[in-house]
């Protein structure tokens, strides 16, 4: 039995399995409020996909995601509830336009290094959150932009949560599978150069600028498509939701998983979003309890990063290569 | 490889801890059906910390004691009142999970609040799905203007507020007014409505100034006002930059009267600002000086019972925020009486319409099927700071 | 505009600048000693301003509480970096910042649960008439807070080039290894800079809550706008940081003056991303290697 589950065998049957009891979800129950919990995790799932990417493998910091989700947002946000633009035409739009951001800011900022590029993305972000609030004709202002339609297909639309639930996973896996990908094949291998050094990748004949601003633009993208699905599944977006302290959760969730991996990340990205919606996943909790979690939540928050990162430097990555007691393959690009 | 194995088996984790829960939640909301004896569930959606932490603690804090004095006295026809509290962490996406969790799990009838303007608008599309109503404690404008009939709101709106503090100015003979608001909800929606209205009023704006929640000195934007010699200085915000506001006006020698928005009606200002916040004057409803309802009126008693019984428990008196919560939760409590037949959210709703001549604390309440917020200027009084605390302004 | 009103811009400018400055020499301080950037100096600036406020409450005299805000908010600093950060001192930089950051999670949601949400207030350290000077008037506090800056950079100077623990600093901030085979005790080094960085983030908040009050959210923005400012100076050098800390509060107040307090932040950004882009190292930065 031992002998018959190798990580081979593994490695090709859950995906399926993974992907079967994901999408079965919808059939063991109707509770709405655990679909909507599991749906911000989805999308937090695929900004931290980019980020992993980003920052766990190329290295560079970003304190300015959270600007890109809004900004894919308030483009599929404006697009489908005042210009009436089909759902997936306003996706797009958001995806590429959050990604053409990305690419902009990412060409001035390849000069920066570490703490000055964390200020300059965290410097954008901080002018997106002034600029959501005063573009008023199109962000809606403080009051935000309400009445955004849910997901629709020509005459299909998406408009349960168990279905918005699906999407937002369906579209998580496969932004997964894509990053994955990126990180096995060969961009990945000189993004990882990249973090190592990047006088050696230079020297291995990797174009570091172009690759670091393909990253960036790609990473942003991604960042947009969640901020697309998050505006059309919530139907309710407001400059707040896209603040810097988000885009600082973010950046935290990427260490405590674990730079260099993509399961780390997702896994603390897990953990942390339901943090505060504890009562979704263990049923029974007092209200008492539920109460005191919720006023305690960011000390909380704050206590699991310091003794994670304090007993796993290597964030949970390396915490779970070593419960399994596996080689420490991939541990190349932990820093 | 390996990397991809762990990031699977973690999407495995997670898939199999949520199937998991799916089914014992499935197995827990099988067995909520009791008798119809049961409490009536109530959900409240407050920001219990993040920026609004201030304004929701003291809105918990109200509804508590109403609702254990309502249960004490037996509760609404022989029924207790059960209050599930949800924090949003002034987070329009935590608002919107914390409604649809009191909607789903906690079946709740109605839903009282948010706390904030965009919690209040956030939540609406699972309040319209549910059907459920929404008593708001958010003062914005929108709230109520951009009409949904599950929709009903508590405190003054700037649509009536703005109107009645320009017609007090006009009556003071302050007829050039500098603005200064600030960038969030509550100030931008305060600024456009004085804007719109001052023409009507009487009343030239001269100079316009924002500021940003979290500023720490005023005086820049000060001495642009003070360049175009206003008559009066008109602030419309709700934090503790207006104490900023007041002391740095006081810095600069400016001698030109401020006047506020109710949202400065709060001890802090009175204490941050100090000497500066002599002769402050700002709108709001009669319940900072339950006097000015004249002292044998039923609101008055009301007010003062209030006042009376959340000094005794908290230790200090209720503020204006309170005030909204207290009269939120009286507009359900005694719309559940007056329900015929089966309470649902359906028929509260249209019983919580209904609502004629509720005496609150904000004011007396009277819905109706154009009108969710039912308060008008006969409310509002002007108020004046004197010696460390408010007294009418005549 | 008159001469008189464009001095009171330069005084609103320089007195929120002076804040900035005095938070922005605590993110300089640590990352000259480590080599990272401490997201929890926003929470120092914070803890200063109430804990003196609780010890007001308590009945100390002002100058009594003001000191021993300080010095138990330069303890908690050093608490922090022995309990939190030095076990992992050779992990890299971005596991010891994202500490910092869990670490100012905690202390700001802390410090809701002790002091409660609302903001308090601190009196003035000498209550009077504001100070006017060639037609504009200034608060006696800001001379307070300017004063305190200017002490911070005096001592900090002294510090770095007279004595022999601020030559282990710089030591330090050259390289570690380098000033352990020295014979310099690093870890002690890195402790201090911390307690040093703590205490002028207290200081700062401290002299500038009977301004503004103060609540237990103040914090985030301190922090951003130090962060901010060291870095348009130009990390790693206190002088750097001041300056840094004046021109962009002469930056926002300008920005009110000429072009619109609505943007007033927004334009300072661009200001700021724009030096960087043309000058990454900061106003004052040298260019050097990048450390490893």
């Amino acid at each position: 039995m031992a002998r018959f589950l190798t990580p081979r065998i593994l490695g090709r049957a859950l995906p399926v399995v993974a992907c079967g009891v994901l999408f079965l979800v919808p059939m063991l129950t109707d509770d709405r409020y655990l679909f909507k919990v599991l749906t911000f995790v989805g999308l937090n799932v695929i900004v931290i996909a980019g980020l992993a990417l980003l920052f766990g493998f190329a290295g560079q910091i970003s304190l300015g995601h959270a600007a890109f989700v809004g900004i894919g947002a308030y483009t599929c946000g404006y697009l489908t509830a005042a210009r009436g633009v089909p759902w997936i035409v306003a996706v797009i739009a958001g995806t590429v336009l959050a990604g053409v951001g990305g690419f902009l800011l990412a060409i001035p900022s390849l000069r920066l290094k570490g703490h000055y590029l964390a200020m300059a993305t965290l410097g954008f972000n901080e002018i997106m959150s002034v600029l959501f609030v005063e573009l008023r004709p199109v962000t809606g202002g403080n009051d935000g932009l309400r009445g955004i339609p849910f997901a629709s297909i020509g005459a299909w639309k998406i408009d349960t949560p168990a279905g918005n639930y699906l999407l937002v996973w369906g579209v998580a896996v496969v932004v997964l599978l894509l990053t994955a990908n990126i990180i096995r094949t060969r961009p990945g291998r000189a993004m990882r150069a990249l973090h190592g050094s990047e006088l050696g990748a230079l020297a291995s004949g990797v174009d570091t600028g172009r690759l670091k601003t393909e990253v960036f633009a790609l990473s942003a993208g991604i960042a947009g498509l969640a901020g697309a699905l998050y505006a059309s599944s919530v139907g309710f977006i407001s400059p707040s939701t896209f603040s810097l302290e988000f885009s600082v959760l973010l950046i935290a969730m990427v260490v405590i998983g674990g730079a260099g991996s993509l399961a780390g990340p997702v896994a603390a990205c897990a953990l942390l979003t339901l943090l505060p919606y504890a009562d979704a996943l263990i049923p029974g909790l007092s209200k008492e309890l539920i109460a005191l979690i919720q006023d305690w939540e960011a000390d909380i928050s704050g206590f699991v990063m310091i003794l994670v990162l304090l007993f796993a430097p290597g964030g949970l990555a390396a915490l779970g290569r070593r419960l399994g007691g596996t080689s420490a393959r991939g541990a190349g690009g932990v820093q | 490889m390996k990397m991809r194995g762990r990031l699977l088996t973690v999407v495995v984790v997670l898939a199999l801890g949520s199937a998991l829960v799916a089914g014992c939640a499935q197995g827990k909301r099988g067995a909520s059906d009791g008798t119809s004896a049961k409490p009536y569930r109530i959900g409240a959606v407050l920001s219990l910390t993040g920026t609004y932490a201030g304004l929701g603690t003291p809105e918990q804090n109200a509804i508590k004691l109403e609702a254990a004095r309502i249960n004490a006295a037996g509760g609404i026809n022989g029924r207790l009142i059960e209050v599930f509290y949800e924090d949003d962490g002034t987070d329009p996406a935590k608002a919107v999970a914390a409604a649809a969790r009191l909607i789903e799990q906690e079946d709740v009838l109605a839903i009282i609040g948010a706390t904030g303007t965009g919690q209040t608008m956030a939540i609406r599309s699972e309040i319209a799905r549910a059907g459920v109503p929404q008593v708001s404690m958010a003062g914005g404008s929108v709230v109520t203007d951009d009409f949904d009939p599950l929709v009903f709101q508590t405190p003054w709106p700037n649509r009536i507020v703005v109107p009645f503090t320009l017609k007090a100015l006009k009556a003071r003979g302050l007829t050039k007014i500098a603005l200064i608001s600030d960038t969030s909800g509550y100030g931008t929606d305060g600024h456009d409505i004085i804007v719109k209205e001052a023409a009507a009023a009487g009343i030239e704006v001269v100079a316009e100034q924002t500021l940003n929640p979290g500023d720490t000195d005023m005086t820049a934007q000060l001495t642009k006002i003070k360049g175009a010699a206003p008559d009066a200085i008109l602030m419309w915000n709700a934090g503790k930059e207006a104490a900023i506001v007041a002391k740095n006006m006081q810095q600069l020698g400016m001698k030109t009267p401020l006047v506020g928005s109710p949202g400065n009606g709060r001890k802090e200002f009175i204490e941050g600002a100090g000497a500066a916040a002599e002769g402050f004057r700002f709108a709001a409803g009669k319940v900072l000086v339950p006097a000015a309802y004249g002292t044998d009126s039923e609101p008055y008693k009301v007010a003062n019972d209030f006042i009376t019984r959340y000094t005794k428990a908290y230790g200090t008196p209720p503020d204006i925020f309170a005030g909204h919560a207290y009269d939120a939760f009286l507009v359900v409590v005694d719309a559940l009486g007056r329900v015929e037949g089966d309470v649902t959210p359906g028929s509260l709703r249209d019983a919580i319409e209904k609502t004629s001549g509720l005496v609150g604390i904000g004011g007396t309440f009277s819905y109706s099927a154009t009108d969710h917020n039912g308060l008008t200027m006969e409310e509002l009084v002007l108020y004046r700071v004197a010696d460390k605390t408010w007294v009418l302004d005549q | 505009m008159n001469s008189a009103e464009l001095l009171q811009f330069v005084a609103s400018g320089l007195q929120n600048g002076a804040v900035y400055a005095l938070v922005a020499l605590g993110f300089t301080l640590v990352y000259a000693s480590t080599g990272i950037i401490n997201f929890a100096q926003g929470e120092f600036f914070m803890l200063g301003g109430m804990l003196a406020v609780a010890g007001v409450r308590a009945g100390l005299p002002l100058p009594f509480a003001a000191l021993a805000s300080v010095v138990l908010t330069a303890s908690i600093g050093l608490l922090f970096e022995r309990v939190a950060l030095r076990p992992r001192r050779d992990s890299g930089p971005t596991v010891l910042i994202i500490i910092t950051i869990g670490g100012s999670m905690v202390m700001k949601s802390l410090a809701r649960h002790a002091f409660g949400p609302n903001e308090l207030s601190l009196p003035p350290f000498s209550p009077g008439v504001p100070i006017v000077f060639a037609g504009a008037s200034i608060d006696r506090q800001v001379l307070w807070i300017w004063g305190l800056t200017i002490v911070a950079v005096v001592a900090l100077t002294f510090l770095y080039s007279k004595t022999k623990l601020g030559r282990a600093m710089r030591a330090c901030s050259l390289s570690h290894d380098a000033a352990r085979l020295m014979g310099i005790d690093t870890a002690r080094v890195v402790m201090i800079s911390f307690g040093l960085a703590a205490a002028l983030g207290a200081l700062g908040g401290v002299a500038v809550a009977p301004l503004t009050q103060t609540a237990f959210d103040v914090g985030s923005r301190a922090g951003l706008k130090g962060f901010a400012a060291a870095i348009l100076g130009g990390l790693g050098n206190p002088i750097a940081a001041v300056v840094g800390g004046l021109v962009l509060g002469l930056l926002e107040s300008l920005s009110v003056a000429f072009i619109s307090s609505t943007y007033k932040d927004a334009i300072s950004l661009v200001v700021l991303l724009a030096v960087l882009f043309l000058r990454p190292q900061g106003l004052l930065g040298k260019s050097r290697r990048e450390k490893v």
